[in-house]
């Protein structure tokens, strides 16, 4: 393989407040192996300098490129559209260095230390870019344009008018006989059995009335709705008046909460070891303290949990209902709470942190719960997508996308999650339906690229990577091998890092290439 | 001569793990540059060779950074990433080296705070130590 690099160094964002000395920089460059040519440049995202830094690459007979622009994200996609079509450089042959994030900004104050960080940084990246290899990216085509929406509800429904609008075909599996007005093909008394296939490309085996149909579709939005729990649970059971949190926030709204202490808890089912409440009940039940409290300050407004989720923002929030006064109370379903049988207005906990039983009064009990529809189960298990402790499908991680779950292609909205008040889950339909949108836009599927890949004569089958990928991506083959689903790999890695025969690897982050960059960058000054 | 710096590693995520840095660097706010970040798709690709590399390697600690455990882009990717520390830990423990060298964090990418103290609480972690020494930090 030939490696010749071109390096790039734009000194406009190099340069920051002058820290860095971009003469050094580049000519530390240029002594680095494999570096054909280095080229200083202002505005690197102009297309004048675009045009003359690919035909440099060109003259100089560069196979890959290092870029030093402001920030990886801001680059613009042209240069790189300029180095793959003009250039014919490999679009995984292209990397980007930040060093305005890693370098400039948070050691402006010392530019000595800094200068010789970048160049570490500079040196690794070479390094790095050096051990890459060409990669090549696959097209499928989708055989549909069809959305299958799962759930005909407020969030169902929205989602499938939003889609159809723009051209999808839409199929709504509704599980009831209601009578409804619904774009495109309205399954009623049918029900998703088995999923197969991937993002772009799946297909669905329907229970339709009495009879079975196969369904191709591109993409799908689980919109199943769930509702509130009614709460059936030891504590439902010895306090009838006990009320979920949605119910307590009606009497506070409309003033009816009777005057009284306030106590809420995780559960109604305390004893239980499922059903305690998910992340956001918390906040809710953590918000709802607090408007109960600065309704009536003189109230006791009590909080009894098994285990405190309150992350990112909400501990903010945690920490400011224990200034206002609220008392939080930790227990375990070992000695949950009970009421007490002499007076059926008091609660017995033994509270954990102070290792004593207590007594606490009340006038209003409520309970954070949210069990959903029970038919998530089938379809999570259909999908292969994870559903959380309470029965609610959970989406992929925020920076995803909200109404996204972790598998492409597949989309959840409204209260298929948790329960949610009817504007929000439209919002979420809408969201839904022009995601959809977007995901099959291009007609085609992309994959491969930086993917996993089994050396089979390392392979001891021992199904360590098939049970770790959260993508269900890697398989036993018909030779007794791990084989990897290239459409279904996200190239996140984790089968390569679990591997114990070390037969999985990685695309351009493989072992190796993970070492070169970790020793080159230790070689550096510090 | 100036003193000993410390060497500090990161491996940290693609997904909010950067973010978490992107966003540190962008809060005005600086840090000791004795770190080095070597970037992963995800925090559940880095193998405890990674980690023990960069050790022999001279870092006097590593740090792996990733998404919150219930929010991460790969979903279970950093609580693999963790159970690799953990091991790691283990491992160091046996051969009696420290094992706080080496610690697993998670982030968001809203936590712009959070960067700052990994690098100092990691910083604190290698001045004390020192280099590794072989055959372990007390046997001296
Ligand atoms: S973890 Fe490694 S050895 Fe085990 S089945 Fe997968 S590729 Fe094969
Ligand atoms: S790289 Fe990630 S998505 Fe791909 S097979 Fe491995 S674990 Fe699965």
């Amino acid at each position: 393989m030939k490696r010749k690099i071109q390096v790039v160094i734009c000194r406009v964002c190099s340069q920051g407040v002058p820290v860095l000395d971009v003469d050094k920089l580049a000519k530390t460059a240029a002594e680095a192996p494999y570096v054909g040519s280095v080229v200083t440049v202002d505005y690197a995202c102009q297309s004048k300098t675009i045009s003359s830094i690919v035909e440099d690459a060109k003259t100089k007979e560069a196979d890959r490129v290092l870029v030093v622009p402001c920030s990886k994200k801001d680059v613009s996609p042209s240069l790189f559209q300029a180095y793959v079509r003009r250039g014919k450089i490999n679009e995984f042959l292209i990397e980007t260095v930040d060093l305005t994030n890693e370098v400039i900004l948070p050691h402006r104050e010392d530019p000595t230390r800094a200068q010789e960080k970048a160049e570490a940084r500079l040196a690794a990246a070479i390094a790095r870019l050096a051990a890459l290899e060409p990669l090549e990216k696959h097209e499928e085509p989708m055989r549909t344009k069809n959305l299958v929406v799962i759930g005909a509800g407020v969030a169902g429904l929205e989602a499938a008018q939003v889609a159809a609008g723009h051209g999808l075909h839409t199929i709504l599996i509704e599980k009831t006989d209601r009578t409804l007005k619904a774009p495109g093909v309205l399954l009623s008394k049918s029900r998703l059995l088995r999923a197969k296939g991937h993002g772009g490309n799946f297909e669905l085996v329907i229970e339709a009335g009495e009879k079975e149909e196969t369904l191709e579709c591109a993409v799908i939005v689980v919109a199943s709705g769930g509702d509130w729990s009614q709460g059936k649970g030891s504590l439902t059971r010895s306090c009838k008046e006990a009320m979920p949190l949605f119910r307590l926030k009606d009497s506070i709204d409309s003033g009816t909460l009777p005057s009284g202490p306030v106590v809420i808890v995780d559960t109604p089912d305390p004893k239980g070891s499922t059903m305690k409440a998910q992340d956001f009940a918390w906040d809710d039940a953590l918000d709802l303290a607090m408007i109960a409290k600065r309704a009536s300050p003189e109230t006791d407004v009590t909080l009894i949990f098994q285990e405190m989720r309150a992350s990112g923002l909400s501990e903010l929030t945690y920490k400011e209902a224990a200034q206002l006064g609220i008392r939080f109370i930790r227990y375990d379903n070992k000695s949950p709470p009970t009421i007490d049988e002499k007076d059926s207005k008091r609660l017995i906990v033994k509270d954990l942190a102070q290792d004593e039983v207590v007594s606490l009064r009340f006038s209003t009990l409520s309970y954070a719960s949210i069990p959903a529809n029970p038919d998530n189960i089938g379809i999570a298990d259909a999908l292969r997508i994870p559903i959380s402790l309470d029965g609610g499908i959970r989406r992929g991680s925020m920076q995803r996308g909200p109404v996204t779950t972790p598998r492409p292609g597949v989309f959840v909205c409204g209260s298929a999650m948790f329960p949610k008040p009817e504007a929000v889950a439209r919002a979420e339909g809408k969201a839904a339906g022009i995601l959809a949108t977007q995901f099959v836009a291009s007609g085609t599927v992309e994959y491969g690229g930086a993917v996993a890949e089994v050396t089979p004569e390392k392979c001891s089958a021992c199904l360590t990577c098939v049970r770790t990928c959260p993508y269900e991506a890697p398989f036993i083959g018909a030779a007794g091998k791990a084989e990897v689903r290239t459409q279904l790999c996200q190239g996140c890695g984790m089968c390569a890092g679990i591997c114990p025969s070390k037969a999985i690897d990685i695309h351009n982050y493989t072992d190796e290439q993970l070492s070169i960059e970790t020793e080159a960058y230790l070689r550096g000054g510090f | 001569m100036s003193e000993r710096r410390p060497k500090i590693v990161g491996f940290c995520c693609e997904k909010h793990g950067m973010d978490c840095v992107t966003l540190a660097a962008r809060s005005e706010r600086q840090y000791d540059s004795s770190v080095r970040l070597i970037q992963v798709p995800c925090t559940g690709r880095v193998d405890g060779i990674h980690i023990l590399e960069a050790l022999e390697n001279g870092a006097d600690s590593v740090f792996v950074l990733g998404c919150l455990e219930k929010n991460c882009y790969y979903d279970t990717g950093s609580i693999e990433g963790r159970k690799r520390v953990e091991y790691v830990k283990g491992m160091l423990a046996e051969t009696g080296i420290e094992p706080e060298r080496v610690e697993m964090f998670n982030a968001s990418s809203s936590m712009a705070w959070k960067f700052h103290d990994i690098v100092s609480s990691m910083k604190d972690v290698a001045e004390r130590l020192g280099p590794i020494r072989p055959g372990g930090g007390d046997s001296e």
